[in-house]
């Protein structure tokens, strides 16, 4: 008999406690990478996770999306003491370029062990964030964009030549839509709250990708309040249409996990189970196209307990072993 | 707010004598559909929509390229079709003048004229999108816009303002809407929203700020 989850990799790093953003009202903070690792320990997943160190990202992948002088001066803000970076939100430390390296090195480890072919679903709980980390930009809490750099880094190493990114984080991807707006070759997703009540106020349903990678660009934008019923409804009716056109060879996930109702960070209202199905979608799909390899990243999620459970059930769906989708 | 700001200064325009066939033409290559008309000295003699160009031509069923009635249209000068009952906008118009006279007379776009009556430039329905597109800070990167029921107290812009700022959180546009049209401002106190636009994305740091302050967030979490 199969076991019931299949093995998840976890890749973290103790380097992702050292970004300390300065404690008071600062929602991006350790505690949320403390209590995923509490819970995914105590829960019912904890035997099947394979814990694994991160790695530093080799800059030649940073600067493939980064532009040298930014990560100067970010490096520089961080050496001479700065406590922001570019806007008070981006809180920094001594520590803080340590940290986003690190995270961004999570992506590139887990994308060789997919590519080794021993495991097929690779989780990285990393801070900071970075799906709104622009070029040249520090922007909402994140300083280096881990999924486009993991992307080109998959794209560059192992020649995939069509990445699907699917990001369900609360808020747009306006990093990761910028870095690949222009290309063909890597298809971005975003399901989040409408730009017009949400921050960064990019995502809208029009944005479909410029010059060649028009068509490459899918945002779907969801009213304040929206719940559960919304999102299945996009996965099934815009995301999986969209995929069977694409037809990927690599899934990276952007896993944000701020739409949950209990967290203030956004006005959408997703809940802790939402997540299961979530990553029971994606699971088939990585299956029907990728031989069932995932490479997720964690975004958003600013509600320590909350991300907790929506972490575990979002794992729980996407390792579950057969199940007969409901969706 | 006045339109010297939003407005396309040195718009392109045409002589009285220029044909129909030319116009259209300059329509196309500026890609506009307003072509003001004007003396050697840029006084507005008339406007020509593209619509008026294509009325004055043959359905372009009921004729062939070659035919000569086709041929004789296009060669007309402009002075025969141009609109000579000009609404106008002047540098110092504002973007309510432009609204209203936008809505009121159904047009296009407007001509911007000086004082003397020479041509300065053009604003049209597309400028005024992008006008208030820039005044709400619409796709503005960085930014959130939040909406906060009023709580019926008095001064509830002052004390909104003043919660923000307090708590160093940026903001750039503030309004308010009253859900009880025509009421007087006591009535309408209590069930009106106040649009923020914040440019930050701890709206958890915002929450707190307004709660501290009374107010109550539309949609923001649980």
């Amino acid at each position: 008999m199969a076991p019931e989850f299949q093995d998840i990799v976890i890749i973290d790093s103790p380097a992702y406690d050292n970004h300390d953003t300065g404690g008071g009202e600062h929602p991006e903070t350790p505690e949320r990478v403390r209590a995923i690792r509490e819970r995914l320990n105590s829960g019912p997943l904890a035997a099947c996770l394979k814990w694994v160190a991160a790695r530093p990202a080799a800059r030649e992948w940073l600067i493939a999306i980064h532009d040298e002088s930014y990560l100067f001066r970010f490096e520089e803000a961080v050496l001479a003491g700065q406590t922001w970076l570019g806007h008070r939100d981006n809180q920094i430390c001594c520590d803080s370029f340590d940290c986003a390296v690190m995270a961004a090195g999570a992506g590139l480890a887990g994308v060789d062990l997919l590519e080794d072919g021993k495991e097929k679903l690779v989780f990285c709980p990393v801070r900071p964030p970075g799906h709104h980390a622009e070029r040249a930009m520090a922007l909402g809490f994140c300083f280096l964009n881990n999924i486009a750099i993991a992307a080109d880094y998959w794209r560059q190493v192992y020649g995939r030549k069509r990445i699907f990114i699917l990001d369900f984080d609360a808020h747009h991807g306006n990093g990761i839509q910028a870095a690949f707006e222009t290309s063909s070759a890597i298809f971005y997703a975003s399901i989040h709250e409408h730009p017009t009540y949400s921050f960064p106020g990019s995502g809208y349903a029009e944005e479909q990708g410029l010059n060649g990678g028009k068509g490459a660009n899918l945002n779907i934008p969801l009213p304040p309040g929206a719940g559960d019923d919304m999102v299945l409804e996009a996965m099934q009716g815009k995301i999986g249409p969209a995929l069977e056109k694409f037809r990927p060879e690599a899934l990276i996930i952007a896993a944000g996990f701020d739409a949950h109702g209990q967290d203030d960070m956004s006005g959408l209202d997703y809940s802790t189970i939402l997540y299961s199905r979530l990553g029971g979608w994606i699971r088939k799909w990585a299956g029907q196209f990728c031989g069932g390899r995932v490479l997720s990243i964690l975004e958003g999620g600013y509600n320590p307990q909350a991300l907790a459970l929506s972490v575990e059930s979002y794992l729980a769906g996407l390792a579950y072993n057969n199940v007969q989708q409901d969706n | 707010m006045y339109i010297k700001r939003y407005m396309t200064v040195n718009p392109c325009a045409a002589g009285p004598e220029t044909t129909i066939a030319r116009a259209s033409e300059l329509l196309t290559e500026h890609n506009c559909r307003h072509l003001p008309v004007v003396d050697e000295e840029s006084r507005l003699l008339g406007m020509v929509t593209d619509r008026d160009l294509r009325s004055a031509c043959p359905s372009v069923l009921a004729v062939s390229r070659l035919n000569p009635e086709q041929l004789k249209v296009a060669g007309m000068p402009l002075s025969r079709i141009m609109s000579r009952d000009i609404v106008s906008l002047t540098p110092l118009s504002t973007l309510d003048d432009a609204l209203l006279l936008l809505d009121h007379k159904k047009v296009g776009a407007l001509p911007v004229l000086s004082d003397s009556g020479r041509l300065e430039g053009i604003f049209s329905t597309r400028d005024l999108l992008q006008a208030y597109r820039q005044l709400f800070g619409l796709g503005e990167r960085g930014s959130a816009l939040i909406s906060v029921h009023e709580d019926g107290r008095p001064r509830p812009l002052s004390r909104l303002v003043r919660a923000l700022e307090e708590h160093d959180i940026h903001f750039s546009r503030i309004s308010r809407r009253s859900n009880a049209v025509g009421s007087s401002a006591d009535d309408s106190r209590a069930g009106a929203v106040i649009y923020v636009r914040v440019n930050t994305f701890n709206l958890h740091a915002v929450h707190q700020a307004l709660a501290e302050a009374g107010f109550t967030m539309e949609n923001q979490g649980a």
